[in-house]
């Protein structure tokens, strides 16, 4: 019997993000004084997550650093918190640097990764941060670098890719970074070669994929790298395994099932369209076969974060046949992670105001924000906003709608897909968009049409109430402790 | 019997009635076609042949590589085929999920390879997924593959349509059953037998199994994952229903144990699924019925699936020295030294770590025993002299601890632990080797 009651995709929402969504007055009058959209950063959920990752490595014994993937969020606040925390920052760009020292990090708790222009090597080197390097070149350039400049020796690591798998073939989507695994002695060549500017400190690997197999190959390569080291000795220590951890989005997996069981039913015709123009998000209708592949992210996923990474350390080497986590220790390799999105788990809001809701066919619900601010859609994300409604009179709901920008443009869809609010909103209301500190909140927010890009503010507890600042205003500075 | 080759073997399988004991149906004789007799395995074995055979012809010549998108039987069958026609295998699969299936493929000289995972950070406008560029890939001209094409191959239905359905049928005295119930994995039995049993004759009910939607079940189909499968027709189930993991290991077990019969969890989730759906039938019936379900393959690949699952069915007896039976205090009052000491260590140094590790780097004069080796000498005594003395050494000087506190519970007078393992011993700057 088909179930036809609506089709929800309700987020996952732990404490704070209640706790925040409940203060309905400031919200508003936030967004009355800042405009829509508005962002909000939560640093205090940080803690729980650094901690979380922590906590898996002291199950598996393990040493290293926790860096915080920068790009997944332009906050000052964010990095100002984690500046006290047990973590360190991945920085991507030259202004990422800068960003990350001035927020506090010392260089030994800065990676800089990804692609560089020589201003970047240049204040990587000066201030000793380590320089994850992403091919041979940029070593010689680096090295040339603090030879001119008569620098100090700095840290680098060798960022490998395209590692081979034996017996079974795997195959990994063809990756733009890193030096081939077959070419390390290249590279070691290169770092010897220019001993007195560079001091290898290990390698590196980032895979964007979601699938264990190709992380536990690359790791068990990584391994062999630094075997390699050894037998060169080279004094080098870590393996750096990037990000890719995950986030669970939503509440509950039966809805996310139950959805995508419906969108392959509506491509293939059998029930009305759950999404704009019938958009099929990869999949596609070929006489009556479901062809394609679903192009979405797993929004609901149990094991994500820290418990992705508890996986692949209990996960075996393809080749010695011990638990990844077990050779790591033996090896006496220190683990480096660069966790963005898991990091920032229920870490921001975005808020936008409800502008017209326009009824039809189908119910339009115009907002003050576009795609951009709020960049769900374009991550392949999907869980419903919550409603924060203006007064309490007269709540009707649920309310299936399509949810429209505020650019000029056909394509300003907040989301592709027709969401389920829980109330039915009217202009005024605001929408919150959960768990958006991850990827979703500046990473590809512009001025186009000369709309307002969302200010940013950070909500903090004062006591037992929720206090807040502008984002660039927050520094955790602890209370002044009373005169004795 | 004789034969030329082993494909001559395919088909003509028994239908063995179930012992009503078992199942407890009043009114219907449940009957099972044994598909698991086929000779590399299972029912794949018949569609495998009918696909591949029309291919085969110049192929040898060419050099051609048989390609099939299989993790299991159907790769199976074909590498087999391949291997008696002097053509390479090579099976394409998002992920080989049952370990067996994998080495057995290997051992058979076929050639596996896996498909990316999803991408971490999405790109929305790749749209292609690997399968469909894999696709092109072997439709391309001149591409050196032989591609059978299971989930789209109408010979597929046709093996059914052609052999099993008509032998159903020849084993009922030229009745078809008023049940049959089928697993959907390609749907090519199903929909083949079906075909077959309603022209003969038309109101014959069929139940299709699909798996739930987040279980696995080697073989099956999930609701969603039928869609995917060119060869699946809505139009040929007069229902289908769902089976979990739970409900195959359960009929998989009563096969094996009460019936005779070596299933695997398909062959277990089409009982399970047959038992459930007749029995709501079986009570309100006035006169007798036939139902048919299929046994697709055997139970021995599939220890690892059930273990996983049931670990409870592989209980083993508890082993003598265990480290598991330590308590707290036995491990905090394990006898351990400090690096200095070490460095003056007159007896025997024992590494716990991996081959791996320690050929890297270890302490000179050292012996390596891989802890789960060492676990496995302990059970059966005491592995040295007891005036040997014997310093464990692991990463940070935990699991030596348990040991070295074990080895003391069996008597051993002077075993130590290497207080923070090796990583402390090269923190503090003592010496490491490699030979």
């Amino acid at each position: 019997m088909p179930d036809s009651s609506p089709l929800q995709l309700t987020p996952k929402m732990e404490s704070i993000t209640q706790s925040v969504l409940a203060q309905a007055p400031l919200l508003r009058q936030l967004t009355d004084g800042l405009g829509s959209p508005l962002n909000i950063v939560l640093p205090d959920a940080l803690d729980a997550n650094v901690e979380a990752f922590r906590a898996v490595y002291r199950q598996h014994r393990l040493r290293g650093n926790i860096y915080f993937a920068h790009k997944a969020n332009r906050s000052s606040a964010l990095l100002r918190h984690l500046a006290g925390a047990d973590a360190g920052v991945d920085v991507a760009s030259l202004a990422e640097l800068q960003h990350a020292l001035g927020a506090g990090f010392g260089p030994g708790r800065i990676m800089a990764t990804g692609p560089k222009n020589r201003e970047f090597l240049l204040l990587a080197a000066r201030t000793g941060s380590t320089v994850n390097a992403d091919s041979l070149d940029e070593l010689s350039e680096l090295a040339a670098l603090v030879a001119a400049g008569r620098l100090p020796r700095v840290r680098v690591m060798v960022r490998l890719a395209e590692f081979a798998s034996r017996g079974v073939r795997l195959v990994s989507r063809r990756s733009r970074f890193g030096v081939p695994a077959a070419r390390l002695h290249e590279a070691l060549d290169r770092i010897e070669k220019h001993a007195d500017q560079l001091e290898l400190t290990g390698v590196a690997y980032h895979l964007d994929t979601i699938g264990l197999p190709e992380k536990a190959l690359a790791l068990e390569g990584c391994v062999a790298a630094l075997d390699e080291c050894r037998r060169r000795d080279v004094p080098a220590w870590s393996i750096d395994i990037g990000g890719g951890f995950g986030v669970n989005y939503l509440a509950d997996g039966e809805q996310w099932e139950r959805w995508t069981s419906e969108l392959a039913q509506a491509v293939l015709g059998r029930r009305p369209p759950l999404t704009w123009n019938g958009h099929g998000y990869g999949l596609r209708n070929e006489a009556g076969t479901l062809r394609g592949a679903l192009g979405l992210y797993p929004a609901y996923r149990p094991v994500s974060g820290p418990g992705y990474l508890d996986q692949l350390l209990t996960t075996t080497a393809p080749e010695l046949r011990r638990p990844l986590g077990s050779l790591l220790l033996d090896s006496m390799i220190d683990l480096d992670v660069e966790p963005g999105r898991a990091l920032l788990d229920q870490c921001g809001i975005v808020l936008a105001r409800v502008l017209e809701v326009r009824e039809g066919p189908d119910t339009l619900v115009r907002l003050e924000l576009n795609s951009r601010d709020v960049s769900l859609e374009e991550h392949g994300v999907q869980m419903d906003p919550v409603v924060i409604p203006q007064n309490s009179a007269g709540f009707a709901g649920p309310a299936e709608v399509y949810l429209l920008g505020n650019l000029c443009l056909e394509s300003d869809l907040i989301t592709r897909r027709k969401v389920v609010l829980p109330v039915r909103p009217r202009p005024g209301d605001l929408l919150a968009f959960v768990n958006t500190a991850g990827y979703f909140m500046d990473f590809s927010a512009t001025g186009a049409l000369r709309q307002p890009v969302g200010r940013k503010v950070a909500l903090f507890r004062a006591g037992d109430r929720w206090s807040w600042c502008l984002d660039e205003q927050y520094w955790p500075v602890p209370e002044r402790a009373e005169a004795a | 019997m004789r034969f030329d080759d082993m494909t001559e073997a395919i088909g003509n399988t028994p239908l063995v009635r179930i012992d009503p004991a078992v199942h407890g149906l009043r009114n219907i004789d449940l009957y099972a076609k044994m598909e698991l007799l086929n000779p590399f395995g299972s029912l794949k074995d018949r569609a495998a042949w009918q696909m591949a055979r029309p291919l085969l012809a110049g192929a040898a010549e060419r050099g051609d590589t048989v390609v099939e998108l299989s993790s299991g039987n159907t790769a199976k069958a074909l590498a087999m085929i391949a291997g008696l026609h002097g053509l390479r295998f090579k099976s394409v699969t998002n992920r080989m999920k049952v370990p067996e299936i994998k080495d057995l493929l290997l051992l058979l000289g076929a050639e596996i390879e896996e498909l990316p995972g999803q991408a971490e950070c999405l790109d929305p406008s790749d749209t292609e997924d690997p399968l469909a560029r894999m696709h092109r890939t072997l439709t391309s001209n001149g591409s050196g593959y032989v591609h059978t094409d299971q989930y789209f191959n109408e010979r597929n239905v046709e093996a059914h349509l052609h052999g099993t359905g008509p032998e159903i049928i020849k084993d009922l005295d030229g009745r078809a059953p008023d049940y049959f119930i089928a697993c959907v994995g390609t749907a090519g039995s199903s929909t083949g037998v079906a075909r077959a049993l309603r022209q003969h004759a038309p109101d014959v009910r069929v139940i299709g199994l699909v798996a739930a939607k987040s279980d696995f079940i080697p073989g099956i189909r999930t609701i969603d994952e039928v869609h995917e499968v060119g060869l699946f027709e809505p139009g040929v189930y007069d229902t289908v229903e769902t089976i979990t993991a739970d409900d195959a290991i359960d009929g998989l077990l009563t096969l094996v144990r009460r019936c005779g019969t070596p299933a695997g969890p398909t062959g277990g989730g089409a009982f399970h699924g047959a038992v459930r759906h007749l029995r709501a039938i079986d009570g309100g019936l006035t006169e007798r019925r036939t139902a048919v379900f299929i046994v697709c393959d055997r139970v021995e690949s599939y220890l690892s699936y059930v273990r996983e699952r049931r670990p409870g069915l592989f209980g083993r007896p508890a082993k003598r020295h265990d480290v598991r039976t330590l308590t707290e205090a036995e491990v905090a009052d394990a006898p351990t030294v400090e690096i200095d000491e070490a460095l003056r260590w007159p007896g025997l140094v024992v590494d716990l770590r991996s081959p791996y590790a320690f050929q890297a780097l270890h302490i000179d004069g050292s012996i390596n025993i891989v802890d789960e080796l060492f676990a496995e000498l302990l059970h059966g005594g005491l592995p040295f002299s007891r005036r040997q003395p014997v310093l464990l050494v692991c990463p940070v000087g935990e699991k030596s601890a348990r040991y070295a506190a074990l080895l003391t519970r069996m008597g051993h007078p002077s075993v130590r632990s290497l207080a923070g393992g090796i990583i402390a011993w090269r923190d503090a700057g003592a010496r490491l080797v490699r030979d």
